[in-house]
């Protein structure tokens, strides 16, 4: 299954469902990352990581290991 | 639960997430007159203020850390969330005022409705609402004040517009809570029947389906006339939530590019950095000379003894070495503060994140580091913004690795003292060097002792990199100043009783036993001798056996218990270990010609017991390389102390650093002599 951090660039997802198990999951539900949403990858920064994903009307920074438990349908 | 005091006086907290404009409606609501309240043993800070009085409500107002949720994750979260249900001075609030972004009613409705359920009395206030209406919309404020039962204000923080119905809400919410019974508040994390995340994420984008309106159409002309490139949504467009706003993708493009997002985020830390360092410069020669010349004015016109020495080196140097700081922290704050205003700090942290996680830091550690080259105080302070406290703390404990300016005048003096005269350029790669060796060994250095966070600090928060990059806006100048104030206050009322004592026992221990030595007086002026006192005092000072003490350590490094002693006095701040270096060697000259005397002296010196030079190339790099590695600045340690709430990381600090400059010198002298440089 694809997840946020796999996005390509402009690429649109809809979230899935996000993985519990990861510690970070309470954040990023916290910040809106909710199953059903539209995210957008905006862009990769000059390291490759973090990325920058749209969602919700704001650009959200986030690492890639983090994002890796964003599941996308 | 409650004080008594606090009885009298209903307390209201203001509540928001980071970007909401809470500080703005705290402004807007205290006149910026407002104190700071520590929670005991952190560093979390609140502000409190009397609401104005032309509001005509006696209430105290709380300001709270920027949240977006209630469930703590991370210590300093716990201790928010803690003193926002009941702070441990003023109890639990009375009434909440929630600041929401109406551009982001579905991220930021999650704060309300945790806060509704815990039981609390609640007035939502809308922000941003010009924003949203440039977007062709507004939200009825009747509809989503049924949908979560509490008043529901939008207000607009640049023209005031709308305050006086948070008044009226907020006075009637008052009253009712006067006459109601006391309700009961319940920790979020108690709640036994509370929805989860996803379920209350959910009831968030029903509420939203219904509250939206369109902007009427002469005030959408209106709004055209004035900013007619934005695009006017359309009201059955929004079910996916809005684009982020246009402007600032497009800016984004450029400023997060792969490239030149990199090469304009170099640019800005570059002349950021050389701005605290040449900008505070002069100021701070100014507030140096103030004292020196208060210094010279008390020392001249009363009886020379002990109380004299004390009023003159003691207080007013004590003073000046607080104070000296002051406009680098001012200045440093101000483009902070300029640049976390206009939304572009989250940037910078962004693009660096990658290369500094690699060394367990964050992106959000940049910053504070960067200030680090210019003075540690400030730094160690504007390491606040991080919020994970692993990654907090251990950027505090790298901080002194970074080579700051006032080990400059130190280099300075070696240099011009290691150069030929006639080849000035090679000072210049001299001192290039040197930052690039302390820049390269501050990275090894960081990598190794990471490798033992988790004993050094104790804590164990998993790394995140989780970070909302705001709508770009012009920052506002007002808020940033007061901000930059406030920061400064702090770092006198708390820093500077530590600085200040400090600086008071390293006089007593440079002054003491031998207060009013006897000198040759024949033929020479009156500086002079005060100079020769100044030296024969020192000679036979608690530093000076303190000094002789360490001369076991000092031999092994081609050393002597002169420099030793200059080491120590060192400690009040790196700069004076030249002028302390100047008076061990009875440098007895004007001040102007100071350093090509102290050069000659330095050629001359001798080691005492061998007769053997004591400044040898050798020796000269060693001493370098010792400033580049030694924490020897008391203001840092106070200021570690405060900011990281205990007596453990300074100490393991100066504990590391300090020996870790003697193995390095002791490396290099020894390396030196090995391959017959002497």
């Amino acid at each position: 299954m694809r997840t946020a951090a796999e996005l390509n660039y402009k690429e649109k997802g809809i979230i899935s469902e996000i993985d519990s198990s990861h510690p970070s999951s309470k954040r990023i539900l916290e910040h809106g990352f909710t199953p059903g949403q539209t995210i957008e990858l905006f862009c990769k920064s000059t390291f490759n990581d973090p990325i920058a994903i749209s969602i919700r009307g704001i650009l959200i920074a986030i690492r890639k290991s983090e994002a890796g438990c964003i599941k996308l349908k | 639960m409650k004080t008594a005091t606090a009885l009298q006086v209903p307390l209201i907290t203001l509540v928001g997430p980071p970007n909401s404009g809470k500080t703005t409606l705290f402004n807007l609501l205290s006149g910026k007159n407002y104190k700071t309240v520590n929670y005991p043993g952190s560093t979390v800070e609140y502000y409190t203020s009397r609401i104005l009085s032309k509001y005509n409500i006696n209430a105290e107002l709380l300001d709270s850390p920027g949240i977006i949720s209630v469930v703590p994750e991370s210590i300093d979260e716990k201790i928010s969330v803690d003193s926002l249900y009941s702070h441990p001075k003023l109890g639990v609030p009375d009434l909440l005022i929630i600041t929401i972004d109406s551009c982001q009613l579905s991220r930021h409705l999650l704060l309300p409705k945790q806060l509704i359920s815990s039981g609390f009395n609640v007035i939502i206030v809308l922000t941003m609402t010009d924003i949203l209406a440039k977007r062709g919309l507004k939200i009825s404020v009747n509809k989503l004040s049924n949908a979560l039962n509490c008043d529901v204000v939008a207000i607009n923080g640049r023209s005031k517009q709308g305050v006086e119905n948070l008044i009226r809400s907020i006075n009637s919410n008052l009253e009712r809570i006067k006459v109601s019974d006391k309700k009961n508040i319940i920790p979020y994390s108690l709640i036994k029947n509370k929805k989860n995340l996803v379920d209350t994420f959910k009831e968030i984008e029903e509420i939203l389906n219904d509250i939206y309106e369109s902007v009427k159409v002469d005030e959408r002309i209106k709004l055209n006339s004035a900013n007619t490139e934005l695009k006017i949504l359309q009201v059955n467009n929004i079910d996916n939530g809005f684009t982020p706003d246009e402007a600032t993708l497009k800016i984004d493009r450029v400023l997060l590019h792969r490239f030149w997002g990199f090469l304009v985020f170099l640019l800005v830390m570059g002349l950021t950095f050389t701005s605290i360092f040449w900008l505070a410069q002069p100021m701070m020669n100014l507030v140096d000379e103030l004292f020196t010349n208060l210094n010279t004015l008390v020392i001249r016109n009363f009886e020379p003894g002990w109380f004299t020495f004390l009023v003159s080196d003691g207080i007013i140097s004590g003073t000046g070495s607080v104070l000296v700081f002051v406009p680098q922290i001012l200045i440093l704050f101000l483009i902070l503060g300029l640049l976390e205003d206009s939304g572009y700090l989250a940037r910078g942290a962004m693009l660096i994140d990658k290369p500094l996680s690699k060394i367990g830091l964050n992106g959000r550690s940049f910053v504070p580091m960067l200030s680090g080259f210019a003075c540690a105080i400030p730094a160690m302070i504007a390491a606040r913004t991080i919020p994970n406290r692993k990654e907090r703390l251990f950027t505090i404990f790298i901080i002194p690795l970074m080579s700051c300016s006032a080990r400059l005048p130190v280099y300075a003096l070696l240099i011009a003292y290691l150069i030929p005269r006639n080849k000035p350029w090679l000072g210049g790669i001299l001192l290039g060097s040197i930052y690039l060796f302390s820049t390269i060994s501050s990275i090894i250095v960081a990598w190794i002792i990471n490798k033992f966070t988790k004993k050094i600090f104790n804590t164990e928060d998993s790394s995140s990199f989780i970070l909302e990059l705001p709508s770009y806006r012009i920052p506002k100048l007002s808020s940033v100043i007061s901000h930059t104030y406030n920061s400064s206050k702090q770092y006198i009322l708390r820093a500077g009783p530590i600085i200040f004592g400090f600086s008071l026992v390293l006089w007593f221990l440079t002054f003491f036993p031998n207060l009013n030595p006897s000198v040759e007086t024949a033929g020479i002026t009156t500086e002079q001798i005060q100079n020769l006192e100044r030296a024969e005092r020192l000679e036979h000072s608690y530093a000076s056996d303190l000094g002789k003490l360490i001369q076991p350590f000092m031999s092994p490094i081609g050393m002597d218990w002169r420099i030793g002693l200059s080491l120590i006095s060192a400690f009040a701040a790196r700069e004076v270990f030249v002028s302390s270096l100047a008076l061990t060697l009875k440098v007895t000259s004007e001040d102007d010609e100071e350093q090509s005397t102290l050069l000659n002296s330095l050629r001359n010196a001798k080691i005492e017991a061998t007769g053997e030079k004591l400044f040898t190339v050798a020796t000269s790099i060693g001493l370098i390389v010792f400033f580049i590695f030694a924490l020897q600045c008391l203001s840092t340690v106070a200021v570690s102390r405060k900011e990281t709430g205990g007596w453990k990381i300074p100490l393991l600090q100066v504990f590391i650093f300090t020996s870790l400059a003697y193995i390095m010198t002791l490396i290099t002298v020894n390396g030196l002599r090995f391959f017959g440089i002497q």
